[in-house]
């Protein structure tokens, strides 16, 4: 839900655990307690898509039994494995453009056991003005970074489970050629096309692709994107890595994006999320401003986690 | 794990029955398991251990799922 700075402030006070996004200059006036947060000025609310930086987007995790929270720089993110509760969800916030956004989508494909230990989470931004900094808050202790990654650990009670799921408009296109890289990387140079080494870019210009289109990986009938974020001077550069050993194709091309994005979310309008984030470029390229798309609420984010990065996602948790 | 099971996700592992979970991690988990096969078939044994550590951990997410792949 919407809420005025107040309104938040007096929800830390009653000493819920709390999931906050919104404005860095409203985010830095909150009190201590039990919540964390991070930069954003665009919001799926009730009352439909908004940017604003008068009010904050606030999640209560009134599910929870306990909690706790956690800050990582890039050379320990993947602690949060070992530190997380057996039963329980992890809300991890990594600020934009910072290593530890890097380093986590790289390896947390590779890493051992994060599949069981429920993790959601996003990327913070900034106004597209760029104006302020990404950054994720700590309320427990008061700090910000826009170097670390901040955590809350929820425990759950017996009996129930945090389940994550997601909603993409892209599929891949079967008969198109399987792109692979041979390192897993944000900033690519070369690639095998069916096992020919092209260059990404050349390739790219020369099939006339659109790079509005994401690249896609089928995992098991799960299909995830990488999205292009610029093409300069032979290289492509990315918003989330492309993952080595990974076959991708590009996304089968989506003619109407609002009509097919607001599919998907009707289709899925069943479904109970306790936390939600949905992509930038979902917002943008899907008309979401002053639209509704219920029950999907929460921040509009700069990369979203559902265990791993993704890009042009809107991710999601029910417990069960 | 064993029996018909057993069987079926070793075929679906090996990319022989094709079953895609309605649960995020499970095919997650398929997909690196299925890769990681392909690397090194003789990984069979252990990666059907990680497939039933998830299920252990998660018995009433996967409980569906086990009905399904045990009818396949």
């Amino acid at each position: 839900m919407l809420v005025t700075l107040d309104e938040a402030i007096a929800l830390i006070k009653s000493g819920k655990f709390l999931h906050i996004a919104g404005d860095e200059a409203l985010l830095d006036r909150l009190p201590e307690g039990n919540w964390i947060g991070g930069t954003t000025a665009f919001f799926m609310a009730s009352g439909g898509g908004v940017f604003t930086k008068e009010k904050l987007y606030v999640d209560e995790f009134d599910f929870a039994e306990e909690m706790k929270v956690a800050a990582y720089g890039k050379y320990n993110v993947f602690q949060l494995v070992e530190d997380c509760y057996e039963n329980g969800l992890n809300v991890i916030i990594m600020p934009y453009g910072s290593e530890v956004v890097s380093k986590y989508s790289k390896e947390a494909p590779e890493v051992e056991e994060l599949l069981l230990h429920p993790t959601i989470g996003w990327v913070s931004g900034l106004d597209l003005n760029g104006d302020g900094e990404a950054k994720a808050y700590d309320g427990t202790t008061g700090k910000s970074y826009t170097d670390k990654a901040v955590v809350m650990f929820l425990k759950l009670p017996e009996g129930k489970a945090a389940q994550i799921n997601l909603i993409n408009i892209f599929e891949d296109d079967k008969a198109d050629p399987v792109i692979t890289f041979p390192e897993s990387s944000l900033s690519v140079e070369s690639c095998l096309v069916d096992g020919q080494e092209l260059n990404f870019a050349d390739y790219i210009d020369k099939k006339g692709i659109d790079s509005g289109m994401p690249l896609v990986a089928d995992y098991n009938g799960v299909y995830l994107n990488i999205s292009i974020k610029g093409i300069e001077n032979g290289r492509v550069d990315l918003y989330a890595p492309v993952i080595k050993n990974i076959e991708y194709r590009f996304a089968a091309r989506v003619e109407d994006y609002e009509k097919e994005f607001l599919a998907r979310v009707n289709a899925a309008s069943s479904v109970r999320p306790v936390l939600c984030c949905n992509c930038i470029i979902n917002y943008l390229n899907g008309n979401l401003e002053g639209k509704k798309i219920p029950p999907f609420l929460g921040p509009v984010t700069f990369g979203e986690v559902a265990y791993q990065l993704l890009n042009q996602t809107l991710v999601y948790c029910e417990i069960v | 794990m064993e029996g018909k099971i057993r069987d079926n996700f070793i075929k679906i592992l090996s990319g022989e029955l094709k079953y895609t979970s309605s649960n995020l991690a499970f095919n997650m988990l398929i997909s690196k398991l299925q890769k990681k096969i392909i690397a090194a078939p003789e990984s069979v044994d252990s990666c059907l251990e990680e497939i039933e550590g998830f299920v252990v951990k998660y018995p009433l997410i996967a409980k569906v799922d086990f009905v399904n792949i045990a009818a396949l």
